[in-house]
């Protein structure tokens, strides 16, 4: 089920009534329904795969109450890797296995002992699977690593397991954070559904209004680049670097949103990356959750920066490449990863990776200096030259895309492939990078003014802009649900 | 449950706001496509109401944004029909191609054919959904117009025109007409929201939903074979040719040869019909001659759409 769907508004308000109606003293209750929910709102895709969740469930839930009663080392670790192989297994079969397969005769084909017909399968990647698996894995080592109590609560754990406001695309959530909330009593309260609701109108306005509407303009361009003048295709990656945010902060914010109306907290995903003054600054905007997943379970068990320069520059490097990976099983990810981790090293090595760590530009008076213009408007850029490859569907599209940005280094009419005003895209691109300014400091409150005029204008101007922008007959679906 | 009351009021007091809000903001900006009423009048012909002028609206953002008139025929144009027989008068039969709703009606083909040909009146006999047995119809229907008139060119287009072998009012499209619909329109936000496809996304999820609870369904026969199809759209040409006999001194078939059978042609040259092939016209062009949002023709195809028929039509009038 999708969250721009008709299917999901008939969804939410049925579920939230059921939810509420039963009364907040009947915990057990509520959890049970928000397990039947999600499992509804998965299975709505593809029921098969449900079998997928529930076993990854099972197989935790049991893993972590072994931990909680084995206190030998070694067995401990055993259990571990139980839960990690299986998670892992199940990810690497639907996920990598025709990668790795391909990959594995291309390499043979190079060097002149072609392997014929390959063992690749035909198999769909389950949606979610690279989402709750990760929130999964950070129970068993939470525990593992005895900073969570094991639940004895299965229906709690399973509800946290496929909880549907983020089962299919995020935040990943940590089982420190999350598990808690679904064992424990939830309130009534007012505001809360109130900021829900706007950060639901927030979002998406973020996927209708930008993130579809661009993605006409992305795909044609993207499909046509060799026809295209060199500015045409910096528009074309810019745009897509504007499509993505819209889609996946989109998502993310309405996952947020819907979790506040069932009266849990999820944590933020997105903190206006783009306006970020280095690339260190944006990674600790961007896909906030996935970030602080790869730095809690991978980038500090390597060691982090505590083992020297040379190992914190080859954690960064597996951090980078690792979630370049996680995204997809294409070369063209990995690529992008090892780009940013180039763009970070400089930063790592002059000590300015945490320059901009807690402050927001235009920290002063409100208006940003021209050195932090300048810095933003860099940073952008390259990132939005490094979407080329996140969005390219291979290395050869990648690079002939990009260098057909300097190689033909002139602008060309660009006409909307729908016949629709360019305009119309400027107005409102310029709309919201003015608004998104203007909210900066708190991405909880979208809509943050204290006049209820202004929050009913803002939210009417929203809607308005939805169904300007609404377009029929499009794939709506999110961009991160294929990973 | 207070909290849960209060927002229930919130969101009621919201929406209606908001509704409003909005049905103002899209009549404002005229967002919304007018469409005019339409009637079978007493001839059995259906055709619009005379008298309406209004705007026809393409997309959310108002992309195509044209005036229409709807005459006291019931056909949209600058011209009132008032054919004698001191005027040379062309008359153009056919659906929304000729009817021209996404196009200014001071811009159609018709007023781009008086342009090109001094003293003429063309005559535009245009409806959306027009098929052959409508068009042929009409003509027998005001015959003793037609006889006054000095040419008429139908429009054919293959396979769409030919579904039916004789002409029989059309009560589906005027279902639009009745009160339920009617009120709908009333809110230009409603229409607003049909035209720009909310609607039918909120209709095909019900729909869906409704289809998963009820039976499958058994499976559809085979679909009839290509050619079997083609021998009936033929032979409804045949039937309906027969039924409707057209003067051939002065009827020519408009058509495009590329989406037309050769045994199309065959069978207008065996009952003496002649026809124009516009399709290399606007096949030659090197710029596009449809609109991007639709296959209708955009204004350089209705240019050379009026090169060609009035060229056509010159050299017949002259004979």
């Amino acid at each position: 089920m999708l969250f721009n769907s008709f299917e999901f508004f008939a969804f939410l308000p049925l579920v939230f009534l059921l939810y509420w109606g039963l009364g907040v003293s009947r915990l057990r209750s509520q959890n049970i329904l928000l397990l039947v929910a999600s499992y509804i709102f998965y299975g709505w895709w593809d029921w098969r795969f449900l079998s997928l969740i529930l076993f990854s469930t099972l197989v935790d839930y049991t893993v972590g109450l072994l931990l909680g009663r084995t206190q030998a080392p070694g067995r401990r670790k055993v259990l571990l890797w139980c839960s990690i192989a299986v998670n892992l297994g199940l990810l690497g079969f639907f996920k990598y296995y025709n990668f790795f397969v391909d990959s594995f005769a291309d390499a043979f084909s190079f060097f002149g002992y072609p392997l014929g017909e390959t063992w690749t399968l035909n198999i769909i990647l389950p949606v979610g699977i690279s989402f709750y698996t990760f929130q999964t894995l950070s129970y068993t080592i939470d525990v593992y690593r005895r900073q969570l109590e094991p639940t004895r609560d299965f229906i709690a754990f399973a509800a946290f397991v496929s909880f549907f406001p983020q089962l299919v695309a995020g935040p990943i959530e940590r089982a420190s954070q999350l598990l808690p909330q679904i064992a424990s009593p939830r309130k009534l309260r007012y505001g809360q559904w109130v900021d829900g609701l706007l950060l639901i109108l927030w979002g998406l306005f973020k996927k209708v209004a930008i993130a579809d509407s661009l993605g006409m303009i992305v795909d044609d361009i993207f499909a046509h680049h060799t026809e295209q003048g060199g500015l045409v295709l910096l528009m074309g990656a810019v745009l897509f670097g504007f499509q993505i945010y819209g889609d996946f902060s989109g998502y993310s914010d309405i996952a947020i949103g819907t979790a506040k109306l069932f009266g849990i907290e999820l944590m933020s995903n997105f903190r206006f990356p783009y306006f970020s003054r280095n690339i260190s600054e944006f990674w600790h905007r961007w896909h906030i959750s996935l970030s602080t997943w790869f730095r809690d379970y991978l980038y500090i068990p390597l060691g982090g920066s505590r083992l020297g320069k040379g190992k914190a520059l080859r954690n960064i490097f597996i951090i980078f490449l690792v979630s370049g990976f996680w995204h997809g099983a294409n070369w063209t990810f990995l690529i992008w990863g090892g780009i940013h981790a180039c763009l970070y090293v400089p930063l790592f090595i002059g000590g300015q990776n945490r320059s901009f760590v807690g402050s927001v530009i235009g920290e002063r008076n409100g208006w940003p200096t021209l050195r932090e213009v300048g810095q933003t408007l860099l940073t952008f850029l390259l990132v939005s030259l490094a979407w080329i490859y996140f969005r390219a569907p291979s290395l050869a599209e990648a690079n002939a895309y990009l260098g057909g940005i300097f190689s033909r280094w002139e602008w060309t009419p660009y006409h909307h492939p729908m016949g629709y005003r360019m305009w119309d895209y400027a107005v409102l691109l310029l709309f919201f990078v003015a608004y998104e300014y203007g909210i900066r400091r708190d991405e909880r409150r979208p809509i943050p003014f204290r006049s209820r005029l202004l929050r009913w204008s803002v939210a009417i101007v929203l809607l308005f802009g939805l169904l300007l922008f609404y377009q029929s007959g499009t794939d709506r679906s999110f961009i991160y649900f294929q990973f | 449950m207070r909290p849960l009351l209060h927002l229930a009021k919130k969101l009621i007091l919201f929406t209606a706001v908001t509704l409003l809000v909005l049905e103002a903001l899209v009549r404002i900006f005229h967002l919304y496509k007018d469409t005019p009423a339409r009637f079978v009048d007493a001839r059995e012909v259906e055709k619009w109401r005379p008298g309406q002028h209004g705007y026809a609206v393409t997309g959310n953002r108002r992309q195509n944004f044209s005036e229409y008139r709807i005459n006291a025929s019931g056909y949209n144009s600058a011209r009132e029909y008032t054919p004698d027989a001191d005027t040379l008068e062309i008359a153009l039969v056919g659906d929304s191609f000729i009817e021209g709703f996404h196009q200014d009606y001071q811009a159609s083909i018709g007023r781009k054919m008086e342009a090109r040909l001094p003293g003429v009146q063309v005559y535009e006999y245009g409806y959306a959904g027009y098929d052959l047995a409508d068009e042929l119809h009409l003509l027998q229907a005001y015959r003793e117009d037609f006889q006054n008139i000095d040419y008429t060119l139908i429009y054919l287009k293959f396979p769409d025109d030919l579904q039916r072998s004789t002409y029989q009012v059309s009560y589906d499209r005027l279902r639009l007409e009745t009160g339920p619909y009617r009120l709908l329109k009333m809110s230009k936000l409603v229409v607003y929201l049909q035209n720009i496809g909310l609607m039918s996304a909120a209709r095909n999820a019900v729909s869906q939903g409704m289809a998963a609870l009820r039976p499958t369904p058994p499976p559809a026969g085979p679909a009839p074979a290509p050619e079997a199809q083609k021998a009936r759209y033929l032979e409804n040409l045949q039937a309906l040719l027969e039924q409707y006999p057209v003067d051939t001194t002065k009827t020519a078939f408009l058509l495009d040869s590329r989406n037309a059978p050769e045994e199309v042609l065959h069978i207008l040259g065996q009952q003496g019909i002649a026809y124009l092939d516009y399709g290399p016209a606007l096949a030659g062009s090197a710029t596009p001659v449809t609109l991007i949002y639709d296959q209708h023709w955009n204004d350089h195809g209705r240019e050379i759409l009026a090169d060609t028929l009035s060229a056509w039509v010159a050299l017949r009038l002259r004979r």
